[in-house]
């Protein structure tokens, strides 16, 4: 996803400068070290979204400091936000560079596939002992949101260490497969018989 | 000095060709303070390591030595008194009596050693209050849920003061709930009360809470990691105040 449709959705609910917006979803999001925008990004989005009409600069404040630009969403960038609503999300569990790693590690001279398994292991378990500590630190009366979505991060660390577990179990039948190899395909007009 | 400490320890079943062995020259060491986590397949050797380490079981090789003590140059008395003092175990299925009330359960221990009986019942509820059931003392097993159930008996583990927590699949019969909450109170019983707790589990979620996993698989370890909390500085004091005492 870019950040254009959060905007559009934090725009939607009242009007904010840059700096707000920029807050908003950060904590929206989990905060900053899960996901990190840079003003830049932000303030380059909204140049867009103008440009394209979906945000429109409402006013400027200037209190003694620098001076701040308010965004307001326009009626397309509304209908541009329900359309987003209407529409799935895709996920790219199959595209999985620690599963490239893997296979490569199996083919490549020299390399251990169970070395690689036991360092991808160890991370995903410093991984998930942070995320639980995290989330029994937070306040279900109060930061529920932040904890469903720890409780999303949890479930796909445990999908992906049981998913290790199976790998590693059968990494012998693996190997003795060859790489997934390219379809041959024959070159040139196809023959008629 | 490790609280548990074990010296290629081994355990092989049966004789000639049928032979298993079910524990390979296992060294581990578990302190003061620190909750580990032994993961692994099904039978890789887990519960074996646990009984041993438990004196429930006698090892074919090498040895188990608890706070300093190897426990097999002890009579079987002696491992017995040396188990009921120095550790507690919190197994799958709770093992709790069904007609004694939850502080009748949790004083047992203290019952069976000879403590009298106000004195066991005032440290039976101590423990429970501690462990949140403060309003479920005189409630039987079945009157309490699997979690609350499972509370009582680490109340029990608990109440001889043990130096020793051996967990058995301790979350292997509750939702996932009620995991969190028992896999929370034994990190809180390493960190908090400074205990050495060594639990055996299959489930990641459960063994994330550790400070540290040993993975097993037929019988050896073929891994280990450390996991770095931000409450690791905790561990820290609680260790160095025992170091103290």
């Amino acid at each position: 996803m870019s950040v254009r449709f959060a905007i559009l959705g934090l725009l939607a609910q009242r009007p904010r400068h840059g700096y707000e917006l920029r807050a908003a979803f950060e904590a929206l999001v989990g905060g900053e070290e899960n996901w990190d925008v840079k003003p830049a990004q932000i303030y380059t989005t909204l140049d867009r979204l103008e440009e394209s009409g979906l945000v429109t600069e409402e006013a400027v404040e200037q209190e003694g400091g620098p001076e701040k630009r308010i965004y307001a969403i326009t009626p397309a960038g509304r209908a541009e936000l329900e359309s987003w609503f209407a529409t799935s999300v895709g996920s790219e569990h199959q595209r999985d560079e620690f599963f490239v790693k893997l296979m490569l590690s199996l083919a490549v001279d020299g390399a251990n596939p169970y070395k690689v398994i036991q360092t991808q292991r160890a991370a995903l378990y410093q991984r998930l002992h942070d995320v639980t500590l995290q989330r029994q630190r937070a306040d279900p009366q109060t930061e529920l949101a932040h904890i469903l979505l720890l409780d999303k991060t949890v479930m796909h660390l445990e999908a992906d260490l049981r998913w290790l577990d199976m790998v590693e179990a059968r990494l012998d039948e693996v190997r003795r497969q060859p790489l997934p190899q390219p379809e041959v395909k024959p070159r040139g007009r196809p023959r008629r018989r | 000095m490790s609280v548990i400490r074990t010296e290629n320890l081994t355990k092989i079943y049966g004789a000639g060709e049928a032979v298993v062995i079910a524990l390979d020259h296992v060294n581990l060491r578990v302190e003061a303070g620190e909750f580990v986590a032994v993961m692994g397949p099904s039978g890789c050797g887990k519960s074996t390591l646990l009984h041993l380490i438990g004196g429930l079981d006698r090892p074919t090789e090498g040895r188990v030595l608890l706070d300093g003590t190897d426990i097999a140059t002890l009579s079987d008395d002696r491992v017995t008194e040396l188990r009921r003092r120095k550790v507690g175990f919190v197994f799958q299925f709770y093992n709790l009596i069904p007609v004694l009330s939850a502080v009748e359960n949790a004083a047992l221990p203290l019952t069976l050693d000879g403590v009298k009986p106000e004195e066991a019942r005032r440290r039976a509820i101590e423990w429970l209050s501690r462990l949140g059931l403060g309003d479920r003392l005189s409630n039987r097993p079945d009157q309490l849920s699997g979690g609350q159930q499972q509370r009582v008996a680490i109340a029990r583990a608990l109440v001889a003061e043990p130096a020793i927590i051996l967990a058995d699949e301790p979350t292997g019969n509750l939702d996932s709930r009620a995991s969190d909450e028992i896999a929370g109170l034994l990190k809180r019983i390493s960190e908090e009360w400074g205990r050495a707790v060594l639990m055996v589990t299959h489930d990641p979620r459960i063994a994330a809470y550790a400070d540290r996993i040993i993975f097993l698989k037929d019988g050896k370890v073929v891994d280990e990691t450390r996991l770095d909390g931000k409450g690791s500085d905790e561990a820290g004091r609680v260790r160095a105040k025992i170091e103290v005492l």
